[in-house]
């Protein structure tokens, strides 16, 4: 039982952070942006690459995975969106194509085999039968720090607040002076870098292998979806919601996941098409 | 102050303006009366650079065609438009913190002179727009343009669906607007009684064009005009 809360506040912590860049694109910018597991695969990678290729210090390899994926959030927004902005469709498939590129890339770089990441701080701490390593609870220390950090960003910050009145009303945004490219640069730079470090704690959950981006983009279509788009806390609970079901259906058959959550999708969409906590603006 | 010459502003292919030319001076209330569709929202968003223009915009001299919204707000122009365009999901008090977004030093000030003005709003400081009354989103909506510090302020039918209580409160934060801060201050009519009531000097606009101009009086006294808007 314990073992079980540990584990679904550690898995949720994570999810929560994953879905929350993923979130934050779709409520500001208007994106679905389907590509933001790329982030998470570029983010494992590099964090490889630099912690465990040129035996960088891990926090570094983590500081450089989130600037790396900040810089292709950006890259991202002025390369691909800015150009086909209105033509939703469009932007989905070019950002979809973008990921299975870098995925290429990304088998030409490393090799399609799985890789093994080393723990971010190593040692595991037992709580009564349940054993915590230290990287875990590292993840969603760190998780909840940034999430905390964002939420007050959001709401206590001339930038925040531009943010939030980009995504609720562009035009009111515009007569306020927000210049919202800006706007969007910003937003596009912290959903990479939220999806970077995402990435590198999901991998050194799981693996680091060239397919990894998929399940967590699932995942987090599923916590917005289920959450309401853009709602902060919406995207905290559901996360939780996700994290715990799916940590409680493993521990009785493993096999069977992914499957809960795809039903608590269709459940949800057919139920309440909005989401639980259901508005597009973030709040 | 406020110099429009020979402004013509486009949807695409269509044309909304044509060939519109206004102006007005420092700490003076002018209206632009006209039906629904004669073009007053597209005067103003062309004003905000939020359309397809040619012709000049020139603000205390200044050439504001080809700016940004952005900068055009910072160079002193305030606008409050018809559907107030508000953040819902957001508290009063922070409607207009966005609209101190390009004036953060002017924050205390302004803030104060805002609920000088409309002492509701920090009765209601709390509460979402969302949840508000029409009378109150145009105050938020007045509000937050005078957040950004604004000499020149553009408000676009802020009678439309109020009861004439609020219209009367309105006319008189205009007013003072004008004589206590030195405002300029251009109102987009239907309510042409309004509109006569505030204003110096009026423009009529009809189908993108002006078609007449002068003084308050002046206008009131053609027939012809009256009859069209005045409702008598």
């Amino acid at each position: 039982m314990l073992q079980i809360l540990i584990q679904g506040l550690l898995l949720s912590g994570l999810y929560a952070l994953i879905a929350m860049g993923f979130t934050l694109i779709f409520s500001v910018g208007r994106v679905l942006n389907l590509a933001y597991g790329a982030y998470l695969l570029i983010g494992g990678y590099a964090y490889f690459y630099f912690s465990q290729q040129l035996g960088l210090p891990k926090i570094a390899g983590v500081m450089l995975a989130g600037v790396l994926g900040c810089v292709l959030g950006l890259l991202k927004y002025q390369l691909l969106v800015k150009r086909v902005q209105g033509v939703h469709s469009a932007v989905e498939i070019a950002t979809l194509i973008l990921a299975v590129v870098l995925q290429s890339a990304v088998v030409l770089i490393f090799g399609d085999s799985s890789k093994i990441l080393l723990p971010i701080v190593p040692g595991v701490e037992r709580v009564a039968s349940a054993a915590i390593p230290y990287s875990n609870l590292v993840a969603t220390i760190i998780s909840w720090a940034i999430l905390i950090g964002l939420y007050f960003f959001v709401r206590l910050t001339h930038t925040g607040r531009a943010m939030q009145a980009v995504s609720m009303d562009a035009k009111g945004a515009a007569i306020s002076g927000i210049d919202a490219n800006r706007i969007n640069m910003i937003t596009w730079g912290i959903s990479g870098t939220l999806g970077a470090i995402g990435g590198v704690f999901f991998a050194s959950y799981t693996q680091l292998y060239p397919g990894m981006w998929v399940a967590p983009l699932i995942i987090a279509v599923a916590v917005v979806i289920v959450g309401g788009i853009g709602s902060i806390i919406g995207t905290l609970v559901v996360a939780h919601i996700v994290g715990f079901m799916e940590i409680i259906v493993s521990s009785w058959n493993p096999e069977l996941r992914g499957v809960f959550t795809m039903l608590l999708i269709i459940l949800v969409l057919v139920l309440r098409p909005r989401g639980l906590f259901g508005r597009e603006e973030i709040h | 102050m406020l110099e429009i010459q020979g402004l013509s502003a486009f949807y695409g292919r269509a044309q909304a303006l044509f060939d519109v030319s206004l102006r007005a001076e420092k700490g003076e209330i002018i209206a632009v009366i006209g039906a629904n569709g004669a073009g007053k929202s597209t005067l103003f968003d062309s004003v905000l650079g939020l359309t397809k223009t040619t012709g000049a915009v020139r603000l205390e001299g200044q050439d504001l065609t080809g700016q940004g919204s952005s900068e055009i707000v910072r160079r002193g122009v305030g606008y409050a438009p018809e559907r107030f365009n508000l953040f819902p999901y957001m508290t009063v008090r922070d409607n207009l913190l966005v609209g101190a977004y390009t004036a953060r030093g002017d924050i205390e000030t302004n803030l104060e002179m805002v609920h000088a003005l409309f002492p509701r709003l920090a009765e209601r400081a709390g509460q979402e727009t969302s949840t508000q009354s029409g009378g109150e989103r145009q105050m938020v909506s007045l509000g937050r343009a005078l957040m950004g510090s604004p000499r020149l302020l553009l408000v676009d039918e802020p009678t439309i669906g109020l009861a004439p209580k609020v219209c009367d409160e309105i006319a008189v934060v205009l007013r003072r607007l004008r004589d206590e801060f030195g405002l300029t201050v251009v109102i987009a009519e239907q309510n042409a009684n309004f509109a006569l009531s505030l204003a110096s000097r009026v423009y009529v606009l009809e189908s993108g064009r002006i078609t007449a101009e002068g003084t308050a009086e002046s206008l009131a006294k053609d027939e012809a005009l009256a009859a069209a808007y005045f409702g008598h």
